[in-house]
């Protein structure tokens, strides 16, 4: 395994900031098919790292084991450790429920509720929480909406379908709901991959200024996008990490012959 | 070339179930229309059907000849009707929505398709065998132990004081068409249930839902359009069911239920139950008084339907997909 160039966490692990996110030795096996072999990789807080990696090298299991969706998938197994601030998110102490609203997430195709209006859908994660005050709500659906750049095109449609939005901006709504209930890390998988150049934009442009609240972590198949928008890039290859680094080094100068032969467009 | 022949095959095929609607109505409305002649709104609204002295000389009244002092109102049976197939629904919805979701969220692999199997089952099970376990089971367990149990919890309310009865009457009929709609409703919610989008429902438990938040907040909502689908269609059913009604509902005659213990008669099995007596009439105007009734049932299962479609539409437009 090749040591992670990317400023890791202090060694004393005491790390004020929250999103810190490293995994350890992480394992997930489908059944007794192996998708993920023993993958070690640190993230800082407040930076945006993107997974990149041919089809099925597994980007989305990685994903999936940070905010322990596997445990849906009963043929789906964990091994390993990954650290949240320090604490690991598999130990049996820690309820996969509370994990998910530290840990939001963003799916490949826009998913907000049919049956919920657009600010309903923003409020959803709270009011599982048991925020009723809708004084509350309202302010906590606007602060996520203006994060998510969606505010001002839904300001006067709040009440509306969640549906009779664009894909586009059921994306960002999407993005809004995951930010509604303040996580520390947020899990893009390919967010924008059903979306057109326009909103793809708009969603590469709000990135940035989420990392001041969150951890990213996000998936994509588009190289010009992992170097415009990650501040480190992690390439996987056939279920293992093959390089972790700033997003420069890993696109000008690998480390790894595979990592170079993948971003210059040779294989994947 | 070949296209355009098929798709006329379809179209005509299509029309066929609405054409042979209307060609049941209009027979049925031509064959009672002497009926509706005479029996005119009142029909809907008396409560005495009285076929008449059958002996004595018929007398023409309003053009058509019946026998003297015949008097149809069918009242009764439309209270019977709605009456037992609103306790039906009540019963039956939430008991199916709690069966559904416990096939599709609490059980899974061989022993759900198992128990979806068992329950497809009982949705086939003909009626008279419904009607007999209402019979031998039911009427007893109502008259010593749910009427009274109803009575001394409920029995403030005036539908549930009273005479708790023999065990003949409205609750027996709602618990026996309950039964029989259950199935109905519960594996088509079941279907339902199983189709949500699987991002739809990683979309909640990813913000943190558990398991019975993503059944309530997002499943159920996802299903309403088919439950009331499914709804409407356990209403038509229990509407219109006859056999297993005629067998335990008391049938009541001239008066309407008082509480939920009365005996009561639907409008189906009182077809059934009169078509004998009817048939000794000379001058048929019982035989086509009952065909009236035949056409009323028929209209509200057809208005039940069409509300039904409306409000299906409505919940469909609300949330339309625009699956981008
Ligand atoms: N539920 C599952 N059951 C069995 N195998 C699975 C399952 N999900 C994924 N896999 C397999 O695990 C491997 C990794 O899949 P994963 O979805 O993580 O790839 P990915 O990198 O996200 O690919 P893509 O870029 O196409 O989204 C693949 O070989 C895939 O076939
Ligand atoms: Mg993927």
């Amino acid at each position: 395994m090749l040591a992670p160039s990317a400023p890791a966490i202090p060694a004393d692990g005491i790390q004020l900031d929250r999103g810190a996110l490293s995994a350890q030795h992480l394992q997930v096996f489908y059944g007794r098919k192996q998708a993920l072999f023993d993958v070690d990789i640190d993230l800082t807080p407040h930076t945006v790292n993107a997974l990149i990696g041919p089809s099925g090298c597994g980007k989305t299991t990685f994903l999936r084991a940070i905010n322990r969706l596997h445990d849906l998938t009963p043929e789906a197994r964990v091994e390993g450790k990954i650290l949240l601030d320090g604490i690991d998110i598999y130990d049996r102490s820690i309820d996969p429920v509370d994990l998910r609203r530290r840990v939001g997430m963003v799916f490949q195709k826009p998913n907000p509720f049919p049956t919920m209006s657009v600010v309903d859908n923003v409020t959803a994660g709270l009011r599982l929480t048991g925020v009723r005050h809708r004084g509350k709500l309202q302010e906590a659906a606007e602060r996520a909406l203006v994060q998510a750049a969606l505010w001002d095109e839904v300001k006067d449609r709040l009440r509306q379908p969640a549906l009779r939005l664009s894909g586009g901006q059921q994306q960002r709504l999407c993005i809004a709901r995951a930010l509604a209930v303040e996580p520390e890390v947020l899990l893009m998988d390919e967010p924008t991959s059903a979306l057109d150049p326009q909103s793809t934009a708009r969603i590469e442009d709000l990135l940035g200024s989420l990392k001041q609240q969150v951890t990213v972590i996000i998936v994509t198949h588009n190289m010009q996008q992992a170097a415009r928008i990650s501040d480190t890039t992690a390439f996987f290859l056939a279920g293992s990490l093959v390089e972790l680094g700033p997003t420069d080094a890993i696109f000008t100068n690998p480390s790894d012959p595979r990592t170079e032969a993948y971003v210059t467009g040779r294989f994947g | 070339m070949k296209f355009p022949r098929v798709q006329t095959v379809l179209t005509v095929i299509a029309a066929v179930i609405p054409l042979a609607l209307l060609a049941i109505l209009l027979f049925l409305g031509s064959y009672a229309w002497p009926a509706i002649r005479f029996n005119g709104l009142g029909f809907l609204f008396k409560l005495t059907w009285n076929l008449g002295n059958l002996y004595a000389n018929p007398v023409t009244v309003a053009g058509q000849v019946v026998p003297r002092g015949a008097q149809y109102g069918i009242l009764v049976f439309i209270a019977g009707t709605l009456l037992s197939s609103a306790i039906a629904l009540l019963l039956a919805v939430p008991l199916s929505i709690g069966i559904a979701v416990f096939l599709t969220e609490a059980v899974g692999g061989t022993l759900r398709e198992l128990l979806s199997f068992v329950v497809e089952l009982l949705a086939g099970v003909p009626s008279v065998v419904y009607g007999l376990w209402g019979y031998a089971v039911l009427i007893p367990l109502v008259a010593h132990q749910i009427g009274p149990f109803l009575r001394s919890a409920l029995g403030f309310l005036p539908v549930f004081a009273g005479s708790v009865g023999s065990g003949y009457g409205l609750l027996t009929a709602g618990l026996v068409l309950a039964l029989m709609v259950v199935p109905i409703i519960a594996s088509t919610l079941r279907d339902a249930l199983l189709h949500v989008p699987i991002p739809l429902k990683e979309g909640a438990y990813a913000l943190g839902a558990t398991h019975h938040e993503v059944v309530r907040e997002v499943m159920l909502p996802a299903v309403r359009s088919n439950l009331v689908a499914a709804s409407i269609l356990g209403l038509g059913r229990a509407l219109g069911e006859t056999m297993a009604v005629l067998m335990v509902s008391g049938g009541a005659l001239n008066y309407l239920p008082h509480n939920i213990y009365s005996p009561v008669t639907t409008m189906a099995a009182f077809i059934l139950s009169q078509l004998d007596s009817a048939l000794t009439d000379p001058t048929g105007m019982a035989v086509r008084s009952l065909a009236e009734i035949a056409v009323v049932l028929f209209l509200i299962s057809l208005l039940v339907n069409l509300v039904a479609r409306l409000l299906i539409w409505q919940t469909e437009r609300r949330s339309r997909v625009a699956h981008g």
